[in-house]
């Protein structure tokens, strides 16, 4: 079976900054996958050339199409929700369900209008008129009604209060989410959607440091809590990054199995956060 | 088809301008009639009344009434090509502007049939709407002066709307309204091409070019073809049989007699064959074109990150 997402030495360079630096990896039908990196890491751009919204270099397959030449019919089967500044400000909310009718031929405004119902938002009023977070849920629900194979999330709850974010990611397990469907998210949030995720993808300076399944991080990371001499033992095992909590070391291991660490202090599995900035900082050290 | 009709819809959505303008024109031309305030060439401040005197040889009527409705369309051609200019610089710059383009991108129209919905718009659309208000406001000002003569006895439908050749006069101006964006073509292309590269300031972006390239020239070379060819295009549309007819059409007194001479008829005055075959037609559109085409470009490529 072939993949949802192929990726094979895709590269994009601004001038002389090489944003996304050949990078290849695939993504599975039904997975949700996190792309994590800090500010400036080329997530952004790699999400745009996945929706050809720009060129790239390499072979990059999104659906079995090229998308930045085949952006009409991609865009069939694909949504994507930036930051939520990214409604019309002027548009009622009736038009906006109008356009994407006349438009896209997998939308059901029937659904789009039940989803609608459940929330604060009337149909007369214009984008501008609403609150931040009303824009994001009426977003969400007009993606929602559109059947498409994949959606992409950039940062899609930045600035929204916790009531709201915590609403968007139940809305889009429950209504959003079946196995027919595939999500790739990118948020600094990450505390936030570890639980979502089935998959989570890391990338620093344009490069994937970190591709991996949920199910798979126990085996290949595992963090150290000790102090003292068995600090120091652990240390020659080549951590990949080690910090301070409360006097105690705290040692991140990549590939070092429990058994090699077993009576040295307490091991448990790194979260995505703390793994995150072990592989980030531990990288460039 | 369906998806070009949503994007033009939502043209008449984002740029509600394109239809109030002209209700606003519209309007304001019907109070003027109204008042005796429409100043037509020949007669300073035509009384509508005026019209309506029976002693008045109906072709001298005739005349005046077709004076009227010229004088209101012409009012309403020179909003028109001003709205053109402001909507095309702002067609593919605003949504640049306010982060809207990811989301228009993010549905399934390509860059050719968005640009070409705003092409389409400033080509057809805002005449068409132009249009539809010249004869609202024509019927306005007719009903109106029919009413007044009534009211003294005179009968409206004969002295009104009996004397004027309707059929030649809409149909002229349907043609005109179509006919000046055709010609104006490069101008509109250039200011879509500004929109989708520019910034900042589409406008000053815009005409800068078209004031300063004529001077340069003329500083460098000591000759004036980007003056000349401004100038032409910008005053010379080559609709009528003699080049000098729409100025002559406002000059004073000398308009009733062209008129006069016309037996009423634009039409007559008007070869639109000629205008379709010239040349310059044909160059500008071609011109048009190729601005369209880099407009497309520009959306497809730019990327604002």
């Amino acid at each position: 079976m072939t993949s949802l997402v192929s990726a094979r030495n895709v590269s994009k360079n601004y001038g002389d900054l090489r944003a996304v630096d050949d990078v290849s990896f695939d993504i599975e039908k039904g997975c949700i996958t996190g792309l994590i990196g800090p500010n400036g890491a080329g997530k952004t751009t790699l999400l745009k050339a996945l929706l050809g919204l720009t060129d790239c270099q390499g072979s990059l397959l999104v659906l079995g199409l090229d998308p930045f030449r085949q952006r009409k019919e991609l865009m069939q089967n694909i949504c994507f929700i930036a930051d939520v500044a990214i409604l019309p400000r002027w548009i009622r909310v009736y038009q906006l369900l109008d356009f994407v009718e006349a438009v896209h031929s997998h939308f059901s405004r029937e659904k789009a209008e039940a989803l609608l119902a459940n929330t604060k938002i009337p149909a007369k009023a214009k984008v501008r008129e609403l609150s931040k977070g009303m824009v994001t849920q009426l977003h969400l629900s007009i993606i929602t009604a559109i059947d498409a194979k994949l959606l992409i999330l950039d940062e899609p709850t930045l600035g929204l209060d916790i009531i709201f974010r915590k609403d968007f990611y139940s809305n889009l397990l429950s209504d959003y989410f079946d196995e027919e469907r595939t999500i790739i998210i990118t948020t600094h949030q990450v505390e936030e959607i570890e639980n979502l995720l089935t998959n989570i993808m890391f990338i620093n300076n344009g490069r994937i440091v970190l591709d991996a399944s949920m199910d798979a991080l126990p085996e290949q990371y595992v963090e150290l809590l000790a102090s003292g001499e068995n600090a120091e033992r652990a240390r020659k095992l080549n951590p990949i990054f080690e910090r301070d909590v409360f006097g105690k070391k705290v040692l991140t291991f990549e590939g070092i199995s429990r058994e090699q660490l077993t009576g040295l202090g307490e091991l448990r599995t790194p979260d995505i956060a703390d793994l995150f900035v072990a592989k980030i900082k531990g990288v460039t050290a | 088809m369906q998806g070009q009709l949503a994007l033009l819809q939502r043209e008449l959505w984002e740029h509600r301008s394109i239809y109030i303008v002209p209700i606003v024109v519209a309007v304001v031309m019907t109070l003027a009639a109204l008042t005796g305030q429409v100043s037509i060439n020949g007669m300073e401040h035509v009384d509508i009344g005026i019209v309506g005197a029976s002693n008045m040889p109906d072709n001298a009527r005739a005349a005046v009434l077709s004076g009227i409705m010229i004088g209101l369309s012409t009012t309403f051609v020179f909003s028109m090509w001003i709205l053109t200019i402001f909507y095309a610089l702002d067609s593919l710059y605003a949504e640049r502007k306010d982060r809207s383009i990811l989301f228009w991108r993010s549905m399934p129209s390509t860059d050719l049939e968005t640009v070409l919905s705003k092409l389409l718009t400033a080509m057809l659309v805002i005449p068409l709407v132009t249009f539809a208000m010249i004869l609202v406001t024509h019927l306005a000002v007719l009903l109106f002066a029919s009413v007044w003569v009534a009211a003294r006895g005179g009968s409206g439908l004969t002295l009104i709307w009996g004397s004027v050749p309707f059929f030649d006069n809409w149909t002229a101006t349907l043609i005109f309204v179509l006919a000046l964006p055709l010609w104006l073509s490069p101008f509109i292309g250039w200011f879509l091409f500004v929109s989708a590269f520019t910034k900042r300031s589409p406008f000053l972006t815009a005409f800068l070019p078209i004031a300063i390239l004529p001077m340069l020239e003329n500083m460098l070379f000591d000759t004036a073809v980007f003056a000349e060819a401004f100038f032409v295009r910008s005053i010379k549309m080559p609709l009528f049989i003699n080049p000098g007819t729409m100025e002559r059409l406002f000059e004073e007194g000398d308009g009733f007699a062209l008129l006069a001479d016309a037996q009423l008829s634009l039409l007559g005055l008007m070869d639109l064959g000629g205008f379709l075959t010239n040349p310059g037609l044909w160059l500008g559109l071609i011109v048009c074109g190729l601005f369209t085409a880099a407009a497309i470009y520009m959306r497809r490529y730019r990327d604002d990150s």
